[in-house]
Order: C-alpha cells, then structure tokens, then sequence
C-alpha cells in the first residue's frame, strides 16, 4: 500500500477544517477547485509560489477560503487592480484569479481588461453561472442557451469574454465545462508555462437561479445538459461565441 | 485489491457525481441516509476499479481518493 488510512494525496494544499465546502451539492466550483488543486499537485508547484486572489462575493469569492495558498492582505476593493499591482511588484510569483460575474460588476469590466493587456504570467479563472441577468431587468435567464427563447435585445446575450480577452493579447483563451475537467486541467496545465495572460471560462450551473421548470433537472441532470448542449470547436471565430445557436461552444481558442 | 477506494463520509454531500462519472460501475448511492440525510456512496464492485481518477477529480469536496497498491504499476497518466 503506497498509503494507509490517509487522506486525500492533495490535502497538503487544502485547509481541511474548513470542508465540506458551502457550495450546493451539484455546483461545478467544486470541481473547478478540485481540479485547480489537481494541476498544481501533479505539476509539483511550490505552494509558497502561488497567490490566489477571490474576491469575498458570492459563492466563487469563497474559493480562497479552502485554499492554503497565500492570500495577499489587500485594502482594495477592485479584485483586478490588486492581483495586478501584486504580480508587478512580485514578478516572480505566480497569481490566480478566480471571479465571477459579481466581480465584474463590482471590479467593472475595464479593470478587467486594464488586466489582461498587463497582466504578464496571470492565470484568470472566470466561473461564468449565467448570473449577470439578475443585475439587469432580465430575471428569467433568457440568455441561457437551454432555454430554447427568442432572443430580441443584445443585452441578452452572454458574455462573450474569451472574444474580449484574445483582443487584448491573451496567450491562451479556453472555454470549459464542469464535465470537461480532464480538458480543463489540460488548459491549467498550459497556463503555467506561458508568460502572457491566461483565461480560462468555466461554464457552469447554478442550482439556485436556474428554474427548474426549464427542464433542467436536478443536481448533475443540469451539468449534463451543458454537456449535451456544448460543441468543442478550437479553431471557431472568437468573435461569435456566445450561445446564439443555443449550443455552448467550448475550446481552446487561442494558444500562443 | 488492487486499488482500494477511500470515501470520507463526513465530508460527502451526496450530490452523487462519482456514481454518474464512474464508468466501471464502481460506485453505487447506499439506499440508507446517514444522521445528516446524506446518501452517501459506497464501493458496490470495487474489483471492477480502473483507477481512472474521475472520481477523484469529479469530487467537489474531496471526499474520495485511490490508493494503489505499490506492487502494481499505476495506469493513471
């Protein structure tokens, strides 16, 4: 036995007390996590190395919390603009973001992009939950592409953040789901070697917004519609990625 | 056994992605909730484990984990 009544070969980097997580049994932050924690163990990262930002909003700024990695103390409230100011004070380190739509809203979308154009060696996990709705007048998720409405306003549509990012020189942009974590920790893999900003859209469902009348299911019924309803296309034009042909298109966009 | 499936019952939430993921039909929800209404997975055919690592990795909470015996060389990549 290479181990007997042993934890999990990753709870090093974890802060144990802490589990079980809060996040809702069939949310894909777990496996986001999960699999973040994967690449750094098989890569053998220094854990001292990395510096994992998350801001304390919603349910992805709670990542950092289970996480034994460095949590810079920070006065700011702009999540982007303090990983920023991190990595150009310590080039050497190496930063992860994770954010969702709540972050964007707070953070606003140019210190985003403020982000990506500087932010050389930084890994950028966005948590994507198709929550942006609930700050507009949209609450029924018209966007989401299971939804199967006709969509009338722009503002509908989803982010279409991985066509943002390759316009501000990105060296790698993917697009995943939950179920296509063996692809994701491939992507996060990458990621590690480059020296340019590194994006990566995880796509993933949110039990508490998305009704159920929806015919989406329960639990893993949800994240297997994704999977269904999703295309990987490496080579697709990143100009039109959202989900207008209510088929989610996932990928590896660009890699420099 | 060549590999030996750990499952942390305190940890699980029941939200029974390893069953679904499993494709060697290793796992299986017991049909009994334990004090905290959670189903919790158990290995029904352990015998038929591949050591893919999906579970592993599908696992939001870390509950479950694979060792190898050493006398057997690991397939996982």
């Amino acid at each position: 036995m290479s181990g007997g009544n042993q934890d999990h070969p990753a709870s090093h980097l974890l802060h144990l007390a802490r589990m079980p997580s809060v996040w809702c049994a069939g949310c894909g932050i777990g496996i986001v996590v999960n699999t973040f924690i994967q690449t750094v163990h098989k890569l053998n990262l220094d854990p001292s190395e990395l510096f994992v930002f998350s801001s304390q909003l919603g349910c992805t700024g709670k990542i950092a919390e289970y996480l034994k990695f460095k949590q810079p103390p920070s006065k700011e409230r702009n999540l982007f603009f303090s990983a920023l100011r991190f990595k150009q004070k310590r080039p050497e380190s190496r930063v992860v973001i994770f954010f969702n739509e709540n972050d964007l809203v707070v953070s606003g979308i140019d210190d985003f992009l403020f982000l990506c154009e500087r932010g050389k060696g930084v890994l950028a996990v966005f948590i994507n939950s198709f929550l942006h709705h609930l700050f507009l007048e949209h609450r029924e998720l018209e966007c989401f592409p299971l939804g199967k409405k006709v969509l009338e306003k722009e503002s509908q549509f989803l982010f279409n953040l991985p066509g943002e990012v390759e316009k501000c020189g990105a060296s790698l942009v993917a697009r995943w789901t939950p179920l296509h974590c063996r692809r994701l920790m491939f992507s996060m893999k990458k990621s590690f070697s480059k020296h340019g900003f590194s994006f990566i859209e995880v796509i993933s469902p949110c039990l508490m917004y998305h009704a159920s009348e929806r015919g989406l299911g329960k639990k893993l019924h949800r994240m297997d519609d994704f999977l269904k309803n999703s295309a990987i296309m490496d080579g697709k034009s990143k100009d039109n990625l959202d989900t207008r042909e209510n088929q989610i298109i996932l990928g590896n966009f660009v890699d420099n | 056994m060549k590999y030996e499936i750990h499952i942390l019952e305190e940890r699980c939430k029941g939200c029974g992605i390893c069953v679904e993921i499993c494709q060697a039909d290793v796992l299986e929800l017991s049909p009994e909730a334990n004090e905290k209404g959670i189903q919790v997975p158990y290995p029904k055919k352990p015998e038929n484990c591949l050591n893919c690592g999906m579970g592993e990795m599908f696992c939001p909470d870390f509950a479950i984990y694979v060792w190898v015996n050493d006398d057997e060389e690991e397939v996982r990549e």
